[in-house]
């Protein structure tokens, strides 16, 4: 029997070895990928010198390139960073002039007239007006079905949402190509954030030729992808996991910036890429919140806002709701310091408002929050305590019963525990049960009002308290709560297209107060405005991080 | 033989029919569809529903499905990769997790045998100690906990292999994973190996064979093993299917663009193609080993084939 084990071992270990060398494909292979290890191995020696490759973590893959069909923060940065549009987000938020050179706005502001600088595509043909016009009529196309049509109608845009909903001819919207380098653009009413929406990607440009030759393909690889921005894309592939672009030798201001390339790695597990930035392998990483505690003492430690509000939709068609004295009762009644401070971590900051901070500037040049305050609904669990024993007099009960619905990622469950605990100590007799779905579901259920309460967040989409306040107006589809007040309804109708769109100081005036009803009514429960917490190596410098639109932006990005 | 191979193939086939349009009632029935977003207007949804084709009958659209499908057209993606035909999607991710998968099923069969072996033929030694406690281990610990052992150690402490997988280093950033999975197979093929070659040495058969006056390898390998060898295959079939179709969590950990996270991501957001044509996978490929796995007994049994065509008697 000791023989034939030893045999028995030797014909494993032969197995073993046949089987990793067929593995390894054949003999060529191998040495294929031994070369690349090491032309890989001499990029990093190279990049060590140089310093000039930035490696970037992302938690989600980017669904889409082309600009007019993107809808996720992921896509929208990977594009702003292949592409300029006529304006780009300055490191303080504000627009400054990109491929637009300069402008002639007509005395009533409504014909703007874009002179386009000298700018190519990485293929080597110029950036013309026409290239917006085709993107910009692409995006409202109802053969494209871009989910962000809606946002060229925001610009007011001339007949934007006409032809978005197929009443008007593509010809008809209000974009033309004067010649190759003057773009007219009509709007509808003039829009006061218009400058800052032209950063938005959906107003990139789109060059015609080069989409109609892709066809499907297009944007899925780097062959079917065009550059105008300060980077290149060199390997991309639908849903892929890592990304690489090169700095794009042709860019109108290519002097700028500083890096040779970045380079993407999608990382799902939070504890992994914590792990790759510790290794080495990446120079920005964002945290989780149960890892901010580990990390908030390290110097590479930084806290992001962002632009998310939290809040707490309730649905006044449900009987007990549509009573003030119990909305109020409810929005003072939760800790939500505590929240921040002690479930999230992660430099989130406690909302009180309706609009969240650091979105919009007025024309006061200061920022919509310091203008309008923040001092609505500060925790006050006596003041809630006597508005819930006031609602329970006008509803004549004495217990009542919500379902709150919360979407099933971790940190929504375990705010949402919180408040439940929270509510339910300081106003005696109300109970919460929660229902966890993913966030389709919970969106679902509260577009079709079929739900009591729902923990909600917004995300904004332009720089103007608009992006929030449009949504609480009758009819609006994101209005969860069916609230309705007609003083609002017309502030809001005059601020878009009325009277106070022509006046931007009355206008900004007048948007507080609406906020303001909207506070006073309790027409939502603000929880806390969402910051992100990341790690970025030392001798990195110059992440320009947004709130809207474009998260981070590394046109000025350095590493030393 | 070659009818029943037929017979089996027509079965497989319709087979794997009713489980497609089994998978459509089930996406039509959940909850949600590829396009609750919070900015878009019930009109816009209703343009979407149109584009694709969603706001036709479930039956109609199951009947168009499999018309494209038999061209090679499984349709394109909603929400993952918006408007990417899921051929192009997967063309680069299904190989990865196959041949990650591939590896893993190899390198734990041949160290499984040869533990299970080990095992029997050192009954109640050290050998066979270990070798259940190997087996053990394996079963009981989940993947990803050898996952992120291995990444820990071997990945960051030591640098000898990558912490993520990189595509242009293919061979060397699959190691790490490739063990991870191995484990279970490892185990399981052991525990099998031993029980089985327990069993088989202590027959009669054995015993004739060995006072025939064969040789020993000869008498362990053909006459022992591969009679040992039927349940082991029953077992490892499913393995090989669940393995080559990726394993969520080790992608996960090592950033494994494979076809096992695209599934999560796919149910989560209502990406129904990439949902109905992984499952289309998934199936195609279990009950293709399936086949193959009966096919493979009637190789090594002739008594099954033989039952199978009737014209065995007991």
């Amino acid at each position: 029997m000791k023989k034939s084990l030893k045999k028995l071992a030797a014909i494993s270990i032969a197995g073993i070895m046949a089987w990793s060398l067929t593995a390894c494909g054949n003999s060529k292979t191998v040495s294929q990928e031994t070369q690349a290890s090491t032309a890989k191995a001499e990029t990093k020696e190279g990049s060590k010198e140089n310093g000039k490759v930035l490696n970037v973590h992302i938690d989600v893959e980017v669904a889409s390139m082309d600009p007019q069909i993107a809808t996720d923060g992921t896509s929208f940065e990977v594009i702003a960073d292949t592409t300029d549009g006529l304006y780009e987000l300055g490191a303080d938020g504000n627009p400054v002039p990109a491929l637009a050179e300069s402008v002639e706005k007509s005395g009533d502001g409504m014909t703007l007239t874009y002179h386009l600088r000298d700018a190519k595509w990485s293929n080597g043909t110029p950036v013309t007006a026409k290239d917006f016009v085709y993107a910009w009529k692409r995006a409202v196309d109802p053969k494209t079905a871009s989910e962000y049509a809606f946002i060229v109608g925001i610009a007011g845009i001339k007949n934007a949402d006409a032809v978005a909903a197929g009443e008007k001819s593509l010809d008809d919207l209000g974009v033309t190509a004067v010649d190759d380098k003057t773009l007219k653009v009509e709007l509808d009413v003039p829009v006061p954030y218009f400058e800052s929406l032209m950063a938005f990607p959906t107003f990139y440009p789109v060059n015609q030729e080069f989409f109609e030759k892709a066809g499907d393909q297009y944007a899925t690889t780097p062959d079917t992808l065009l550059s105008n921005g300060p980077y290149k894309i060199t390997s991309y592939e639908p849903a892929a996991t890592t990304i690489t672009l090169e700095k794009n030798k042709d860019y109108w201001d290519a002097d700028k910036v500083k890096l040779d390339g970045m380079k993407y790695q999608v990382i799902k597990d939070s504890q992994q890429a914590i792990l790759a930035y510790q290794n080495g392998d990446l120079d920005v990483v964002t945290l989780s919140g149960e890892q901010v505690e580990q990390f908030q003492a390290d110097p590479e430690f930084k806290n992001i806002m962002a632009g998310y509000l939290w809040y707490m939709s309730p649905n006044t068609k449900v009987a007990g709701l549509e009573n003030l004295n119990l909305r109020k009762a409810l929005s003072l009644s939760f800790d939500k310091e505590a929240v921040c401070n002690n479930i999230l971590k992660d430099g989130s900051i406690p909302a009180y408002f309706a609009v969240p901070t650091l979105l919009a500037t007025g024309p006061d040049g200061k920022d919509y929050r310091e203008t309008a305050g923040s001092n609505y609904f500060k925790t006050d669990k006596a003041e809630a305590l006597k508005y819930w024993e006031a609602a329970k007099k006008e509803l004549g009960v004495d217990t009542l019963t919500y379902t709150m619905i919360v979407e099933d990622t971790e940190s929504a469950i375990n705010v949402a525990q919180f408040l439940q605990s929270e509510i339910q100590t300081t106003l005696p007799g109300i109970t919460i049960t929660l229902e966890q779905m993913p966030k389709k579901n919970r969106v679902e259920r509260m577009q079709a009002g079929e739900f009591e309460i729902g923990l909600t967040r917004w995300g904004p989409d332009y720089a103007d308290p608009m992006t929030y306040l449009n949504m609480w107006t009758t009819g609006n589809p994101n209005n969860y709560g069916f609230w309705s007040n007609k003083d609002y309804d017309s502030i809001i109708e005059s601020s878009k297209k009325g009277e106070l769109a022509l006046d931007p100081v009355k206008r900004w005036k007048a948007l507080a107060d609406a906020e303001k009803i909207v506070c006073d009514d309790a027409v939502i429960f603000p929880v806390y405005q969402k910051g992100n917490a990341v790690m970025q190596k030392a001798g990195v410098e110059g992440i320009d991080f947004h709130s809207i639109a474009i998260n981070r932006y590394f046109k000025n990005t350095v590493k030393n | 033989m070659k009818r029943y191979v037929a017979k089996r193939l027509c079965i497989s086939l319709a087979t794997l029919l009713a489980i497609l349009f089994i998978l459509f009632l089930m996406l039509e029935l959940m909850p949600g569809s590829p396009f609750n977003d919070e900015k878009l207007t019930q009109s816009q949804v209703a343009l979407l529903n149109d584009k694709y084709g969603l706001d036709q009958p479930v039956y109609y659209r199951f009947i168009q499905y499999v018309k494209h499908m038999v061209t090679g057209d499984f349709g394109v993606s909603y929400t993952i990769s918006k408007n990417t035909s899921i051929t192009t999607l997967l063309a680069s991710r299904l190989p990865v997790s196959i041949r990650i998968g591939g590896q893993a099923v190899l390198l734990g069969t041949v160290i499984g045998l040869f533990l299970g072996l080990l095992a029997a033929l050192k009954h109640n030694t050290i050998f066979d100690t270990l070798t259940t406690v190997v087996s053990v281990l394996g079963v009981s610990l989940p993947s990803y906990v050898f996952a992120l052992a291995l990444s820990y150690s071997l990945g960051y402490r030591v640098h000898w292999f990558p912490l993520l997988y990189q595509q242009e280093a293919a061979m060397k950033s699959s190691v790490l994973p490739t063990i991870s999975l191995a484990m279970f197979t490892v185990a399981t093929v052991a525990r099998f190996t031993r029980t089985e070659m327990l069993e088989v040495l202590g027959s009669d058969y054995m015993l004739l064979a060995e006072s025939k006056g064969l040789p020993e390898w000869r008498l362990i390998l053909v006459h022992g093993l591969k009679n040992a060898l039927i349940p082991i295959i029953t077992v490892l079939a499913p393995l090989v299917v669940s393995l080559m179709t990726g394993s969520l969590v080790v992608e996960k950990i090592f950033s494994i663009p494979g076809i096992g996270s695209l599934l999560v991501t796919a149910i989560q957001s209502n990406d129904y193609n990439v949902i109905v044509t992984l499952a289309f996978i998934y199936s195609a490929m279990y009950i293709g080993i399936m086949l193959f796995v009966d096919i493979l007994y009637g190789i090594i049994d002739p008594r099954i084939r033989l039952a199978k065509e009737g014209n065995y008697e007991h």
